[in-house]
């Protein structure tokens, strides 16, 4: 930058920093969303039937469920905490609409009960980590074990076949034509819904600001004005409505209620909204990478399935990707 | 403050004292069906037994996932510790929780082994029951093969086997056995072992993937609870349901349904109530009884079908 004036120099390093920044988001995007096209022509070449209608349908189903864990998750990240509950939650969400489905309580209204069990944890978790002062880490991790036992006591472990109406969420679909084309499946629709609304949230709503303000630097947000334990107990809440809203679509995928199962998931929804560009430290993330991270995870797992590829190297290969993703993210940012 | 330390302290030596007699059971997980029926096992053999000895008491314990080895380890460590009487084990692995059953041989605690293999020195241990896990896992292939030969009049073809954690003594055994009987007594070729570390949604995606990926499959076998009730959904789903032949293992409810209405062709039923039930009586009679005990106790398997569902051989087993 030349020098001239000191006053003009930093109004116009201000302004090219601005702009500096938002293109290198848009760049950021650019390429992790060129990495997925990538993934997608490399698999569509080396696996059998990848690149068929049904098997991208399929794959956007397998995938709908991270992503809507991921947004969730990005949240509680964004405000520089992090959910780790997440797993235990599903479980136990989709396991009490299964319940209350079995005990004959009408199917919408048996998964509006699983939702609100959703919402309820993520408040609990809201509120250790404001009320109790809590780090976000610990308290989501011990409700990560609570709810889990919760779960498993109530239903003995056991998996309790679900009566078949309740499977029509998770396993029917709009638009089915014939075998080729088994339609776009409810959960898909319900993931494209969800990103749209959260990113409008989180972009276009105060609340969204507020929890950018709030990760990148509490104590200026909180001299703002800006309430910063409701925020965060907000962001907890969407983390738990969304993961809520997985436990009962898978729930439903498996018409079976399944408290044993979702154990570790709340990793993948982390890895898929740090590939998507969300900063662990705080203050940074969207929506939009998240669902393209999740999409990454997604393609790289179904992928490598399809073209019968050892087990093992889905997890070698997730793992190194995740920490090239965020050590190429880091790379940009230190420039 | 310290009046009230004082008797904390005295009840907790109090308690040390009277609970005199404990049998721990720990198990690869207490997630799932299949180790709760383990469980009752346990507390009817212990109500039996406390006729004999009224301070008996039996803990079950497990970790939160059965791929969570070094919390097993732990758990074990921390029964050896509070000084029980005996230890009825489930190891989630081979040789990981070898060092540990050693550390209670040296401690004077008897270790019975339930379910799945331990390597090493087998006088670490006074007793295994189990299922013949070898024998099961040939037996599922030997159905497979009648199936789909009487389905496709010949036994060529593609095969997939969803398996569960690898590197489990159960595992070894179960699906070790059942492709070597694959192996040796038809053409048929494994295309590929997919592992889903006993999480059924994991099994229900990667079922819909290996079907999609090879759409002349012929024959699948789901080689435990979470997976096969995983697999069973994929099949249900991807519209296959009687025209592939499907073999799995466990017999909890939902796998009991899909047997009954064709999704699976079989299943592999292993009696875990008896694991449980011989198991601490086993461990009792080591410890505390001080009988001799034998090496080994096959608990036993029936493989269930649609004919025999009802059977009382069956219910016997199924929960």
């Amino acid at each position: 930058m030349s020098d001239t004036s000191t006053t003009h120099t930093d109004e116009r390093a201000g302004n090219a920093t601005v702009r500096k920044g938002r293109s290198k988001l848009a760049l950021d995007r650019l390429i992790t969303f060129g990495a997925v096209i990538v993934l997608f022509a490399v698999f569509s070449i080396t696996a059998k039937n990848f690149f068929t209608m049904r098997s991208i349908l399929s794959l956007a189903l397998q995938t709908s469920t991270t992503t809507l864990m991921g947004i969730g998750v990005t949240f509680t990240i964004i405000t520089a905490g992090i959910d780790l509950s997440i797993g235990s939650v599903i479980a136990f969400t989709g396991t009490v609409a299964v319940m209350a489905a079995i005990a004959g309580v009408p199917i919408w209204i048996s998964m509006l009960v699983g939702l609100l069990a959703g919402v309820v944890c993520g408040l609990v978790n809201g509120l250790l980590i404001t009320r109790m002062k809590l780090p976000p880490f610990i308290a989501t991790l011990g409700m990560m074990m609570v709810v889990r036992g919760v779960a498993l006591t109530i239903t003995n472990a056991n998996a309790r076949p679900a009566p078949e109406s309740f499977g029509v969420l998770g396993n029917d679909a709009i638009f089915r034509i014939g075998p080729q084309f088994p339609g776009i499946s409810y959960p898909v629709l319900i993931m494209i819904a969800v990103a749209f609304i959260f990113h409008f949230i989180l972009k276009r709503m105060r609340i969204g600001r507020y929890t950018y303000a709030v990760g990148s630097n509490e104590e200026a947000a909180r001299l703002s004005g800006i309430k910063v334990g409701r925020v965060k107990i907000v962001a907890y809440i969407f983390s738990g409505l969304l993961a809520g809203l997985v436990g009962i679509i898978l729930a439903s995928r498996m018409v079976t209620s399944q408290p044993n199962s979702a154990t570790g998931y709340e990793l993948n929804a982390i890895a898929a909204a740090v590939i998507g560009g969300t900063s662990l430290m705080g203050g940074v993330g969207t929506v939009g990478g998240t669902v393209i991270g999740s999409f990454i995870i997604g393609i790289l797992t179904v992928g490598l399935t399809m073209q019968g590829a050892n087990y093992f190297m889905q997890q070698i290969v997730i793992g190194l990707v995740v920490i090239f993703a965020v050590y190429f993210d880091q790379l940009r940012s230190r420039k | 403050m310290r009046k009230l330390l004082f008797i904390l302290v005295a009840l907790a030596f109090i308690a040390g004292a009277v609970s005199a007699q404990e049998i721990a059971v720990i198990v690869k997980t207490g997630n799932s069906s299949f180790w709760q029926n383990v469980q009752t096992g346990c507390f009817n053999a212990q109500k039996e037994l406390k006729a004999q000895s009224p301070k008996l008491s039996v803990t079950f314990l497990g970790p939160q996932s059965e791929s969570n080895i070094t919390e097993e380890i732990n758990i074990v460590e921390s029964a050896i510790d509070r000084g029980v009487k005996a230890i009825v084990l489930a190891p989630s692995d081979v040789s990981a929780l070898v060092p540990v059953v050693k550390k209670a041989k040296e401690a004077g605690i008897p270790v019975v082994i339930i379910d799945s293999l331990l390597t090493g020195d087998p006088s670490n241990y006074v007793s295994f029951l189990a299922t013949d896990n070898d024998a099961a896992g040939r037996a599922c292939a030997k159905e497979l093969i009648a199936r789909v030969k009487a389905a496709t009049g010949s036994d060529a073809g593609k095969i997939a086997v969803m398996s569960y954690v690898a590197g489990v003594g159960s595992e070894i055994g179960r699906v070790g056995g059942f492709k070597d009987y694959i192996a040796k007594n038809s053409k048929l070729q494994v295309v590929t072992t997919q592992y889903s570390n006993a999480d059924m949604p994991t099994a229900l995606n990667q079922t819909t993937n290996v079907l999609a990926a090879n759409p002349d499959l012929v024959g699948i076998f789901g080689a435990n609870e979470p997976t096969a009730v995983g697999m069973g959904r994929a099949i249900a789903q991807a519209g296959l349901a009687g025209k592939i032949v499907a073999i799995g293992f466990d017999g909890n409810a939902p796998l009991q349904n899909f047997v009954k209405d064709g999704t699976l062709q079989a299943i592999a039923v292993q009696s875990s109530y008896n694991m449980g039930y011989l198991g601490v009586k086993t461990a009792y009679d080591a410890a505390i009884a001080k009988k001799k005990v034998p090496a080994k106790v096959d608990t036993g398997f029936i493989i269930v079908t649609k004919d025999n569902i009802d059977s009382t051989a069956a219910k016997n087993v199924l929960y």
